[in-house]
């Protein structure tokens, strides 16, 4: 080698040695020896990595194969014990006929980059871990509410449809939310938050306080939003067992009121009915008594089952004839409110096993649900509600059907919530969670069917206790005579 | 005799909606009566009464949309409207959404005290 070169090759910044084919080391350049000492009759592999054999792929003997430039990524130990990553990159050194001579391989010091590439891919992973793990639901929105990413809890409980909206993930709604926090965040870069009931993938009613930050690109722009929900049910829960109270107290009395209304309204026709000998408007006053008393009546049955957990008093009783009764009182109210009622009963297997003052609290708030629907429903001349009742092997099902205004998704999902009305403030929105409460008793459970505008369908299904103990303790019932 | 006043009687409630007509028209009104809020303004467009009973929590809240709608109006705001009502709150919330809209001429919360209606109405036709 000239001089010169021999000069250029010696202060290299990098390992630089010429190998054989036996990948013995025939020349090394000054920071090698210094790094790694006397090279004279040893092999690159015992040099750089104490090994008594050579490496699996070795860039050099690739090298020698092909006769191209190879690479690998290497850690090699100095010396004094000191371990270096190194990129190593291999050129062949052909003679006057083209052949590979000898191989040279330059060795990179690459250790700063590697500690740095490691630092980023560790803190990179702890934050994608601390994203993934936190015990909150997590979802970057952005400027649609299209949710582009979201973390293991959100994904477990809203499921991982990326690209779909957040009202829709999270409430199953068609239409953006009235005051979201999310376009707020957008709008004016701050941080905002409000307190939401979303439904999980599994149907459950969860209470969420969400917050949510802007997500800044380089420029300083909003590129999305971050959105953070934690689950308050649990806080929720234990609150509005005290906060139910008071609101109880405030929508009964509210209830109690219009009540009293009518019933003041009652005795006034019954008592100037008397006075002007006018027997017709007698007779509308006291209707008008005796059905606001029923409904104080199922009102006050209301309040009963909701202060108090009740078991259920299991008797054996007639349930075509339960349902007739509820009927018949129902009549005439739904008569006012042009609705024709139709039942369809089970005459054959009549006899169930149940409370059967529950299920009267509890086909009363269906009926009467149905009946609300039907009313304020101004689309359809004609109303109907049909009830039914059907006795099965396994259990027995009552239908409470109408084709009054129905319901949309989210109501449908909250419908039997506590103080979930629709009704504007007409509702307690005590009724059908107590109706539900009642199915549940009995370890049965109401299921709903229902489309706005079309109707709606409440079918309770309740298990047969001990089929067979009634069975035999009843005597068999002729076919039709109820 | 004078010539007979028109109240239209404005509640959901079809037993209120009898008992206040009926006890009205005991004392001499002519009564119209509407279910609603939408109904209620059909009706006064139609033929505009001397005074109005009005339930504001009724569904869909209608009653607040109904009273703004005639207090707006150059025509009907000068008709008296009392307000009826079970909930106190409802009627404070309802007092407090109100912009440029003047309070109502009366207001009586259910049950219904039948002699400060008859007394209430009373003021407010001789005075219209």
């Amino acid at each position: 080698m000239d001089d010169q070169y021999r000069h250029i090759f010696d202060a290299m910044p990098c390992y630089l040695t010429v190998q054989d084919r036996d990948l013995g080391v025939l020349a090394a350049n000054r920071k090698f020896r210094d790094d790694f000492g006397d090279h004279t009759g040893r092999k690159c592999f015992q040099i750089y990595k104490r090994r008594s054999e050579k490496c699996e792929n070795c860039p050099v003997e690739q090298t020698y194969h092909d006769g191209q430039t190879h690479s690998s990524e290497e850690i090699v130990t100095t010396l004094d014990g000191r371990e270096v990553s190194v990129l190593v990159q291999t050129t062949p050194l052909l003679d006057a006929d083209g052949q590979v001579q000898a191989v040279m391989e330059m060795s990179t010091d690459i250790t700063r980059m590697k500690r740095l590439e490691r630092q980023l891919r560790v803190s990179r992973e702890r934050y994608r871990l601390l994203f993934e793990e936190v015990p909150c639901f997590i979802s970057i929105q952005d400027r649609d509410l299209n949710i582009i990413e979201a973390n293991r809890l959100f994904r477990d409980n809203f499921g991982s449809h990326f690209g779909c909206k957040c009202y829709d993930a999270y409430k199953h709604r068609d239409e953006e939310c009235l005051d979201c926090p999310v376009q707020r965040t957008f709008q004016d870069g701050e941080i905002h938050h409000s307190e939401e009931v979303v439904t999980s993938i599994s149907g459950r009613q969860l209470n969420t306080l969400v917050y949510t930050a802007p997500i800044r690109n380089a420029a300083g722009e909003i590129q999305s939003v971050m959105e953070m929900g934690a689950n308050i049910t649990p806080i929720r829960e234990l609150q509005s067992q005290l906060e139910a109270t008071g609101l109880l107290i405030s929508s009964i009395s509210h209830g109690i009121k219009g009540l009293l209304t009518g019933l003041e309204g009652g005795f006034y026709l019954v008592n100037t009915g008397m006075e002007k000998e006018d027997p017709k408007r007698l007779h509308k006053g006291w209707e008008m008594v005796r059905r606001n008393v029923e409904r104080i009546k199922g009102l006050v049955l209301n309040i009963l089952y909701y202060a108090k957990e009740r078991q259920p008093q299991l008797e054996v009783f007639d349930a075509s004839k339960l349902v007739e009764d509820i009927c018949r009182q129902m009549e005439s109210r739904a008569g006012e409110n042009q609705v024709s009622l139709s039942m369809d009963l089970d005459v054959d297997q009549p006899e169930i096993e149940a409370d059967e003052n529950a299920l009267r609290a509890m086909l009363n708030n269906l009926l009467e649900n149905a009946l609300d629907a039907c009313r304020v429903d101004k689309k359809k001349p004609q109303h109907q509600v049909w009830i039914s009742y059907q006795s099965f092997p396994s259990h027995a099902e009552f239908r409470v059907r109408d084709n009054g205004i129905g319901m949309d998704r989210e109501t449908r999902e909250k419908v039997f919530s506590l103080f979930f009305s629709s009704k504007g403030t007409e509702g307690t929105g005590l009724g059908l969670f107590i109706a539900n409460n009642i199915a549940k008793a009995h370890g049965g459970r109401i299921d709903v069917e229902s489309e706005l505008e079309q109707g709606t369908q409440f079918v309770v299904t309740l298990p047969k206790r001990d089929t067979r103990s009634t069975a035999v303790e009843e005597p068999p019932r002729e076919k039709g005579i109820d | 005799m004078a010539e007979q006043k028109t109240i239209l009687v404005v509640d959901d409630e079809p037993d209120v909606l009898t008992y206040l007509s009926t006890l009205l028209e005991d004392s001499g009104y002519r009564v119209v009566q509407a279910g609603d809020g939408n109904q209620a303004s059909d009706l006064v467009k139609l033929n505009p009464p001397d005074l109005i009973t009005l339930d504001v929590t009724m569904p869909e809240k209608s009653g607040v949309r109904f009273y703004r709608e005639m207090k707006e109006s150059q025509e009907l705001k000068a008709i008296p409207i009392i307000i009826i009502t079970g909930v106190s709150e409802d009627f404070e919330r309802f007092i407090s959404t109100r912009r440029q809209v003047p309070p109502p001429d009366g207001y009586l919360a259910k049950p219904v005290n039948r002699e400060k209606l008859l007394e209430l109405v009373g003021r407010l036709l001789t005075s219209a």
